[in-house]
C-alpha cells in the first residue's frame, strides 16, 4: 500500500525520455518578458510589482555589497513558487518533491554564501561560531554545536522543501482516494472527506508559496551573515 | 522512496541549473523599476529608482 502511494513521486519518463525536463521548463514558458514600453498590461504590471516588492523585502536588511545577489534570489523565488503551485494541479508533476533538485539548489547556494564569508572577512565568519557572552567552560562545546548547525543548513534547506511538498501531495492523494472509494458505499463519509480535501488543497496552496519564500529568505539570511 | 533513487540525480541537477541560469534570468532582468513620477510643483524629485546591481 505504501509503495503505491509513493509512486506519484517517481521521476516520470516516457519512452526513456525524462519528463521532469518539461516540468522544469514550465516557469520559463509561463512568464512572457516585459516589453520596453512604459505602459504594460496587467499581467506585466503584476509581475513587476511582485518582483519589485519581493526584492525590497528581502534586500532591505542586506548591505549594498550583497545586492548583486538580487537577480539570483529573485529568479529562484519565481522558479520555486511557480513549480510548487503548478504541482497542485491534477496530474502534474512537482519537480520540487525531488530531493535531488532541492539539494542541487540548497548546497551550492549555501556553500557560495559560506565561501564568500570566509574569503571577504574570515575572522568575522569564524566569529559566527561563538555567540557573544558565552561562559568560558561552554566555549569548546558551543563551537562544535554551532559548526554542526552551520553544516546542517543546506541539508535542512533541501529536506524542508522536499518534505513539506511531498507530505502535502501524499495527504491529498490519501484523502482523495479515500473519498473516491467511499463514494458509493458511505456517501456521508465521502462528502466529509471531500470537505477535508478542499481545506487541504487551500492549505497546500499556502504551503507551496510559503515554502518557496522560506527557502529564499533563509538563503538571504545566510547571505546577510556573510556579507 | 523513489526520490532517493540516485539514477536521475545528476541529470536533474544539471538540467535544473541550466534552466535556472540560462533561461530564467533574462526574463527577470528585463523588469525595470523606474522611480515614480513627481508632481509639477515639486522642486526636488525624489528619484529612488533601483536597478539590477551591475546595470
Amino acid at each position: 500500500m505504501t509503495m503505491n502511494l509513493f509512486n506519484q513521486f517517481l521521476s516520470p519518463t516516457f519512452l526513456g525520455l525524462p519528463l521532469i525536463a518539461i516540468a522544469l521548463m514550465a516557469p520559463c514558458l509561463l512568464y512572457p518578458s516585459p516589453a520596453p514600453w512604459w505602459q504594460s498590461n496587467r499581467w506585466m504590471t503584476l509581475q513587476n510589482w511582485f518582483i519589485g516588492s519581493f526584492i525590497k523585502q528581502i534586500f532591505s536588511p542586506i548591505n549594498t555589497k550583497g545586492h548583486s545577489w538580487a537577480l539570483l534570489l529573485a529568479t529562484l523565488m519565481v522558479f520555486l513558487i511557480t513549480l510548487n503551485t503548478l504541482g497542485l494541479l491534477p496530474y502534474t508533476f512537482t519537480p520540487t518533491t525531488q530531493l535531488s533538485l532541492n539539494m542541487a539548489f540548497a548546497v551550492p547556494l549555501w556553500l557560495a554564501t559560506v565561501i564568500m564569508g570566509f574569503r571577504n572577512s574570515p575572522t568575522h565568519a569564524l566569529g559566527h561560531l561563538l555567540p557573544e557572552g558565552t561562559p568560558t567552560p561552554l566555549v569548546p562545546i558551543l563551537i562544535i554545536i554551532e559548526s554542526i548547525s552551520l553544516l546542517i543548513r543546506p541539508l535542512a534547506l533541501g529536506v524542508r522543501l522536499t518534505a513539506n511538498l511531498t507530505a502535502g501531495h501524499l495527504l491529498i492523494q490519501l484523502v482523495s482516494s479515500a473519498a473516491f472509494s467511499l463514494l458509493l458505499s458511505q456517501t456521508t463519509a465521502a462528502s466529509l472527506a471531500v470537505g477535508l480535501l478542499l481545506l487541504l488543497t487551500i492549505l497546500e496552496i499556502a504551503v507551496a508559496m510559503i515554502q518557496a519564500y522560506v527557502f529564499v529568505l533563509l538563503l538571504s539570511l545566510y547571505l546577510q551573515e556573510n556579507v | 522512496m523513489p526520490q532517493l533513487n540516485p539514477a536521475p540525480w545528476f541529470l536533474i541537477l544539471v538540467f535544473s541549473w541550466l534552466i535556472f541560469l540560462a533561461l530564467m534570468p533574462p526574463k527577470i532582468l528585463t523588469h525595470q523599476f523606474p522611480h515614480e513620477p513627481s508632481t509639477l510643483t515639486a522642486h526636488k524629485p525624489k528619484a529612488n529608482s533601483w536597478t539590477w546591481a551591475w546595470q
